[in-house]
C-alpha cells in the first residue's frame, strides 16, 4: 500500500533526474551524486521535523515550491525579453555555471524526496523501525537514480535541454507530486487567493472610478460583474497563474527569431539552415508542453482530491422553551471524539449549520459549519486540519474555534451539566448576517 | 558619463519597467497576503505610506513618457532614413540587415520592388520602400494609456481623500466645507440606459441668494467643491420616539436606516437601555420593483423589539403611525430618503478615464493597421563600394522577409548577370 | 584534402554468389561529368547506388565527399543522401498526383522544408515555369525528367547521379535535357555520373568507363561537346 502510494512521487523523482541529468549532462556524475543525496536529505529532513512540533515539514516545502514556483515565473518572463539569450540556447557553462548547476540540483531532489515521505502518514511511517526507514529511503534514492541514468542513457543525443525548460519541467513535476497532498497542494491555494484578489481589485477598482453599486445597476450587467466575485474565477485565475509560465516559455521558444539567412545565396543553405532552428525550436518545446500535461495533473489532483474527508450528516436539533439547543456531551454521539459532529437547526424558515468539535488542545469549540469569507457549502474533517468546501482552504484543527479568515464563524457556548448548551437566536443571527454577507459575495454584492 | 547617460537611457525605455514593477508589487502582494486576508488594501495602505513603492510605481508612466520619445524619435530616424540620410541608418531600427558585396543598379530594383507591391524613393545612394502604415499613433496612444492609467493610480493610492456624508431629504448638503444648500428632493427612477438600472437625482437649492440649484446623479459622477459625489447606498431616515415601561417620558431620536433593498434589516438601538429595535421594509410582491417604497416615498415598516437577545415583540406599521404592545409604544414619527454618499477628492480619476479612451482609441486605430496594413519597409544604401540592405516590418514579418530576400537575390543576380526571374 | 569526390578501393557488391561489382578502384574529380557504360548486369546501377547511398557495398572502401560511407548508419547513410546527392531515374519516379511544382517543394520538405518560390525558381530554370500546376501525367517525356531534374538539384547536391534518364526520351528530348544538364553544372558545379548504355549520351561527359560483369574494363577521355 506505501509502495503504490508512492508510485506517482517516485515517477515524478525520476523524471526530474532524467531531466536535470540531460540538462547537465558534462557533468553527469556529481549531478547524479547530488540528486540522490537531495533524495535521502529532504526525506530525512522531513522525518526529522515531523517528530519535532516545533517547525512544521510542510510549511518548509510549500514554501520551497512557492519560491520554485516564482521563480518559475520571473524565469518565463525574462526569456520573453531575451528571446535570444544564451538561457534559452544553451545548457553548458556561461549563464548556469556548476556551483549553480548542482545548488539547484540539490534542492529539487531535496523538495522531491521530502514531498514522497510527506505523502506518508504517520501511522504508515511508524511500522518500521528508524534505521531500517533511514536504510530503505536511501536505497530507493539509489534506484531512482539508477534508473534516471539508465534512462537517460536510452535517450537520444538530439534531445537537449536548456536551462529553461529544465527549471519549467522540474517545477512542474515537484508541482504535480505535491498536488496529491493536501497540505503541500499549491493550486487550491492559489485559487482562494485569487478569488479574494479578484475580488478585492474588481471592488476597488469600481471604487476607484466611482462605479455606482449594485443597487443602481441593471441586474443582468451585475451578473457579469458578479460573476467575477465567484469561485470559477478563482479556479480559472488559478489556472491561468498555474499555466502561464510553460506558455511564456513556449510562446518564447517559438516566437525565437529565426536566423538571418539573407546573406546566404543558396536556396538549399538557407532553408537547411532554417528548417535547423525550426526542428531545434520544436525540440525545445517539448518540456513546456510536457510540463503543461504536467501541471494540467496538478491541478486535476488538487480540484479532484482522493483524500476521504469526515463528513456527517447534520443531526435536526431543537431549542427548549428557553431558546437554548442542548447537546449532551455523552450519549449517543461522543462529543469529546475529536470528530467532527454536525447538526442542523430549523426556526420557522430560517435555519443554521454547526458542528461541535474537540480540538487537538482539548478545548470543546462550536462553530458554523460555514465561515465569513466563502459560500456556506461546510467544512469536512481530514487529518489534523478541516477543509473548506469551497475554497478548499485547510485549517488546521488547532486553529478551530479562532475567528477570521475562512475559519468557521464560532459561537458562544457554556457547558452545563455535561453538556453543551447554545443560545438558538445568537445561533441563527450568526448564520443569518454570515449568510447574508457570504451570499452577497457570491452574487457579487461589494 | 555618456556610459552612464547611455545605460539610463536605455533602463528608461525599456518595456520591461512595466512588468518588473508589476511584478514586484505582485511579489509584495504575496508576502502581504501571508499576514491579512485584506491584502489590496493593506498593499494600497502600504503603498500610500511608503515612498519607495510610490516611486516604484511611478517608474511606469515615467517609463511610457520616455518610450514614447523613443518612439518618435525611432519614427523620425527611420523617415530620415528614406530621406536619403546614410547616418541615419542604424542596424538595430531594422529586424534584419544584410550585408553584400556586389553593388547593382538600383533602377532595375525600383522597379522589381514596385512590381511587388512597395512604394519606393530614391534619393542620394539611398533606395527605401515601403507600403502600410505606420503603427506609431497606435503605439503612442496604447503607452499614453498605460501611462495615464498608472499616473491615475498613483494619484488614487497616495493622494485620495474621501468623506462618507448622509444626504437626507429636507436638511442640508452635508459638504465637507460645509454651508451646502438644501437638499429639495431626492428621486429614484427607472433608467433606460444599459448599464444602470435605475436613475438617482438629488435635486440641492443654491447654498445662497443667487446661487443656482444643483443637480447631482449617479454616473458620470458630479463635483462638487471641488470632491465627486459618489451616492453608495440608499436608506431612510427615520424620527421615532420610543416608550417602555422603564422609559416612561419616551425617548425620541433621528435614526439613519440603511434597509434597502426591502428585507434588509437595520437596528435602531436605545443608548443607556438594553433595547434595539430593527427595522426593515416588507419584501415585496414579486414582479414588483423592490424600490418602489424609495420611490414613492412611503415606507411601511417591520420592526422587531429586542431586550438584550430577548425578542419583546414584532410588528408592521406605516410612517406617521403608532404601535403599542404590552406596555411599550413605538410611534414612527416621519421617514425621509437618504443617500449614504462618498465625497471624493481624487483627481486620479481623470487619468483614469483618460486611460480608457486612449485605449479604445488605440484598439481601433491598432486593429484595422494591424491586419490589412501593417509597415514594412526596405532600405537599400551604397557606402563605400559596400550595399547594405535593411529590413523591417510591423505585420506579416514572414512574408515582407521573403519578399525581402527576393530582393536580394534579384540585386545580386542582377549585379552578376545571372539568370532572373 | 583530397581533390576527388568519389574515391573507391576494392568495392565491392554481391548478392549471395553473385559478384555484381568486383573489386574497383575509382576517383572521380570534384565537378568531373563521368559517363558510366556497360550491358544490363555489368554493374552499373550496383555502382551508382552504392556511390548515391541507396545500397551498401560488401567490400572495399568508399568514400564519398569526405564521408566514409561504409561507417555511416542508416540514419547517417539518409542524411548523407540528403544533403549530397541528386538522383534522376529513368523512371521519373513523380508523385501522379501531385503537380510539378509539388513534387519540387516535397524533396525540399525531406531535405529541410518548402519554399515554394524557390521551387519556382527551379522549374523557370527548367524551362517549366508555364507548367508548375500541372500533373506528371499531363506532361511529356521530356517534360516529366526536366521536373525530375529540378527536384534533384533543388537542394544543391553535390553529386548528381543519372540512371538512364534519357532511356524513355526521344532524341530530340534526350538533347534537351543534356543540354540543360550541361547548362546547370556549368551554374552549380556539381560532379555527374551518368549511367547509360548510349554512346551518344556518355559522350556528354568528361570521363567514360565501361563496366562489363562487374569490372572496369576500359576507360576513355571524352571531348566535350
Amino acid at each position: 500500500m506505501i509502495a503504490v502510494k508512492l508510485i506517482p512521487h517516485l515517477l515524478a523523482a525520476l523524471c526530474l533526474l532524467l531531466v536535470l541529468l540531460r540538462c547537465f549532462a558534462s557533468r553527469r556524475k556529481s549531478v547524479l551524486l547530488t540528486s540522490v543525496c537531495g533524495l535521502s536529505a529532504g526525506a530525512f529532513t522531513v522525518l526529522l521535523l515531523r517528530s519535532m512540533p516545533v517547525v512544521s515539514p510542510y510549511l518548509l516545502l510549500k514554501s520551497l515550491l512557492g519560491v520554485g514556483f516564482l521563480a518559475l515565473w520571473g524565469v518565463s518572463v525574462a526569456v520573453n525579453y531575451r528571446k535570444n539569450a544564451v538561457a534559452l540556447d544553451k545548457n553548458e557553462g556561461g549563464i548556469v555555471s556548476s556551483v549553480a548547476a548542482l545548488a539547484g540540483t540539490l534542492l529539487a531532489a531535496f523538495a522531491a524526496g521530502g514531498i514522497a515521505i510527506a505523502k506518508l502518514s504517520d501511522t504508515a511511517l511508524a511500522t518500521f523501525p528508524p534505521v531500517l526507514l533511514l536504510l530503505v529511503v536511501v536505497i530507493v534514492a539509489v534506484i531512482v537514480g539508477g534508473g534516471a541514468t539508465f534512462l537517460e542513457k536510452q535517450l537520444s543525443p538530439r534531445v537537449t535541454i536548456t536551462p529553461v525548460g529544465m527549471v519549467v519541467a522540474v517545477v512542474a513535476l515537484l508541482l504535480f507530486s505535491a498536488s496529491s497532498i493536501l497540505r503541500l497542494d499549491l493550486f487550491s491555494p492559489l485559487s482562494m487567493k485569487v478569488m479574494k484578489g479578484v475580488h478585492d481589485l474588481v471592488h476597488q477598482s469600481m471604487e476607484s472610478v466611482l462605479i455606482p453599486d449594485h443597487v443602481f445597476v441593471r441586474p443582468v450587467v451585475w451578473k457579469y460583474i458578479g460573476f467575477l466575485f465567484g469561485k470559477e474565477v478563482g479556479f480559472w485565475g488559478g489556472m491561468v497563474i498555474w499555466f502561464t509560465p510553460p506558455v511564456l516559455i513556449a510562446l518564447a521558444v517559438s516566437s525565437r527569431k529565426l536566423p538571418s539567412v539573407g546573406h546566404i545565396r543558396q536556396g538549399a543553405q538557407r532553408r537547411k539552415l532554417l528548417a535547423g532552428a525550426l526542428r531545434e525550436q520544436r525540440l525545445q518545446l517539448l518540456l513546456p508542453l510536457f510540463s503543461l500535461c504536467v501541471l494540467a495533473g496538478a491541478a486535476y489532483q488538487s480540484s479532484f482530491p482522493t483524500v476521504e474527508y469526515w463528513d456527517p450528516k447534520p443531526i435536526p436539533v431543537v431549542a427548549n422553551e428557553g431558546g437554548m439547543i442542548i447537546l449532551p456531551k455523552k450519549g449517543d454521539i461522543l462529543l469529546e471524539d475529536g470528530k467532527i459532529h454536525k447538526y442542523l437547526f430549523k426556526q420557522k424558515e430560517r435555519e443554521a449549520r454547526f458542528f461541535v468539535l474537540l480540538t487537538p488542545d482539548g478545548q470543546l469549540t462550536v462553530d458554523l459549519d460555514a465561515c465569513a469569507i466563502c459560500k456556506p457549502d461546510g467544512y469536512g474533517q481530514a487529518e489534523g486540519s478541516v477543509i473548506c468546501y469551497y475554497c478548499k482552504t485547510l485549517i488546521p484543527l488547532d486553529t478551530v474555534g479562532k475567528p477570521g479568515g475562512c475559519n468557521p464563524v464560532p459561537i458562544p457556548f457554556t457547558v452545563k451539566d455535561d453538556a453543551v448548551v447554545i443560545d438558538a437566536l445568537t445561533l441563527i443571527n450568526t448564520w443569518g448576517a454570515t449568510v447574508q454577507a457570504t451570499t452577497r459575495v457570491k452574487e457579487g454584492g461589494k | 558619463m555618456k556610459r552612464v547617460i547611455g545605460l539610463l537611457s536605455a533602463a528608461s525605455t525599456s518595456p520591461a519597467v512595466t512588468p518588473i514593477v508589476i511584478g514586484l508589487f505582485f511579489i509584495l502582494y504575496i508576502v502581504v497576503a501571508f499576514f491579512t486576508d485584506e491584502t489590496l488594501i493593506a498593499l494600497m495602505e502600504l503603498t500610500r505610506k511608503s515612498i519607495i513603492l510610490t516611486t516604484l510605481l511611478a517608474l511606469i508612466p515615467l517609463g511610457c513618457l520616455c518610450r514614447m520619445v523613443q518612439d518618435i524619435r525611432r519614427y523620425l530616424t527611420l523617415r530620415r532614413c528614406r530621406g536619403g540620410d546614410v547616418a541615419a541608418v542604424a542596424t538595430e531600427l531594422f529586424d534584419e540587415t544584410v550585408e553584400l558585396s556586389p553593388q547593382s543598379g538600383f533602377s532595375a530594383l525600383e522597379g522589381h520592388l514596385q512590381a511587388l507591391g512597395y512604394r519606393t524613393g530614391q534619393q542620394s545612394g539611398v533606395l527605401s520602400a515601403w507600403r502600410g502604415v505606420s503603427l506609431l499613433p497606435a503605439q503612442l496612444l496604447f503607452t499614453a494609456a498605460l501611462g495615464c492609467f498608472f499616473t491615475g493610480v498613483i494619484l488614487t493610492t497616495t493622494l485620495r481623500s474621501s468623506d462618507r456624508r448622509m444626504i437626507i431629504e429636507g436638511e442640508s448638503m452635508p459638504t465637507p466645507g460645509g454651508g451646502g444648500g438644501i437638499v429639495e428632493r431626492i428621486s429614484l427612477s427607472p433608467s433606460t440606459g444599459a448599464i444602470l438600472a435605475k436613475e438617482l437625482t438629488m435635486e440641492v437649492g443654491g447654498a445662497s441668494a443667487g446661487q443656482r440649484k444643483e443637480l447631482f446623479g449617479l454616473y458620470p459622477p458630479s463635483l462638487h467643491g471641488g470632491a465627486f459625489v459618489y451616492p453608495r447606498y440608499i436608506g431612510i431616515s427615520l424620527h421615532v420616539r420610543f416608550f417602555s415601561p422603564e422609559i416612561q417620558s419616551g425617548y425620541e431620536n433621528h435614526y439613519t436606516l440603511n434597509t434597502f433593498p426591502p428585507g434588509k434589516e437595520d437596528s435602531a438601538v436605545i443608548p443607556g437601555t438594553p433595547y434595539r429595535v430593527i427595522f426593515s421594509i416588507p419584501q415585496v410582491e414579486s414582479g414588483t420593483d423592490r424600490y418602489i417604497a424609495y420611490m414613492t416615498g412611503k415606507f411601511p415598516l417591520q420592526f422587531k423589539l429586542l431586550k438584550g437577545s430577548e425578542a419583546i415583540f414584532t410588528g408592521s406599521a406605516d410612517v406617521g403611525s403608532n404601535f403599542t404592545k404590552e406596555g411599550y409604544r413605538l410611534e414612527l414619527l416621519d421617514a425621509r430618503r437618504l443617500v449614504v454618499t462618498d465625497f471624493i477628492r481624487d483627481y486620479g480619476v481623470f487619468f483614469i478615464w483618460a486611460a480608457g479612451i486612449l485605449l479604445i482609441a488605440g484598439g481601433c486605430v491598432w486593429v484595422p493597421i494591424r491586419l490589412f496594413f501593417p509597415r514594412q519597409e526596405m532600405v537599400l544604401l551604397v557606402e563605400a563600394g559596400q550595399f547594405r540592405a535593411s529590413s523591417r516590418a510591423e505585420g506579416r514579418s514572414r512574408a515582407h522577409a521573403e519578399l525581402f530576400h527576393e530582393t536580394l537575390d534579384f540585386a545580386e543576380g542582377a549585379a552578376t548577370g545571372g539568370s532572373e526571374r | 584534402m583530397s581533390p576527388y569526390i568519389i574515391e573507391t578501393g576494392g568495392l565491392t557488391r554481391s548478392y549471395g554468389d553473385i559478384c555484381a561489382l568486383k573489386p574497383l578502384d575509382l576517383q572521380v574529380p570534384e565537378g568531373e561529368w563521368l559517363s558510366v557504360m556497360g550491358h544490363s548486369g555489368s554493374g552499373k546501377s550496383t555502382l551508382m547506388n552504392l556511390v548515391g547511398g541507396l545500397d551498401r557495398p560488401t567490400g572495399g572502401t568508399l568514400q564519398v565527399g569526405g564521408e566514409n560511407l561504409l561507417a555511416l548508419t542508416e540514419d547517417g547513410l539518409a542524411r548523407f543522401r540528403r544533403n549530397f546527392v541528386g538522383i534522376i531515374f529513368q523512371q521519373h519516379h513523380l508523385v501522379p498526383y501531385l503537380t510539378a511544382i509539388e513534387n519540387v517543394m516535397m524533396a525540399q520538405y525531406f531535405h529541410s522544408m518548402p519554399d515554394e518560390a524557390e521551387a519556382r525558381h527551379a522549374l523557370e530554370r527548367v524551362g517549366l515555369g508555364h507548367r508548375l500546376k500541372n500533373r506528371p501525367g499531363e506532361l511529356s517525356g521530356g517534360e516529366q525528367q526536366r521536373v525530375c531534374i529540378a527536384r534533384a538539384i533543388i537542394n544543391s547536391p553535390k553529386l548528381l547521379l543519372g540512371d538512364e534518364p534519357t532511356g524513355n526520351l526521344d532524341h530530340k528530348s534526350t538533347i534537351m535535357v543534356m543540354e540543360l544538364l550541361k547548362e546547370l553544372r556549368g551554374e552549380e558545379r556539381f560532379t555527374v555520373i551518368m549511367v547509360t548504355h548510349n554512346q551518344d549520351v556518355a559522350a556528354w561527359g568528361d570521363r567514360t568507363i565501361h563496366l562489363d560483369d562487374g569490372m572496369l574494363v576500359r576507360e576513355e577521355r571524352m571531348n566535350c561537346q
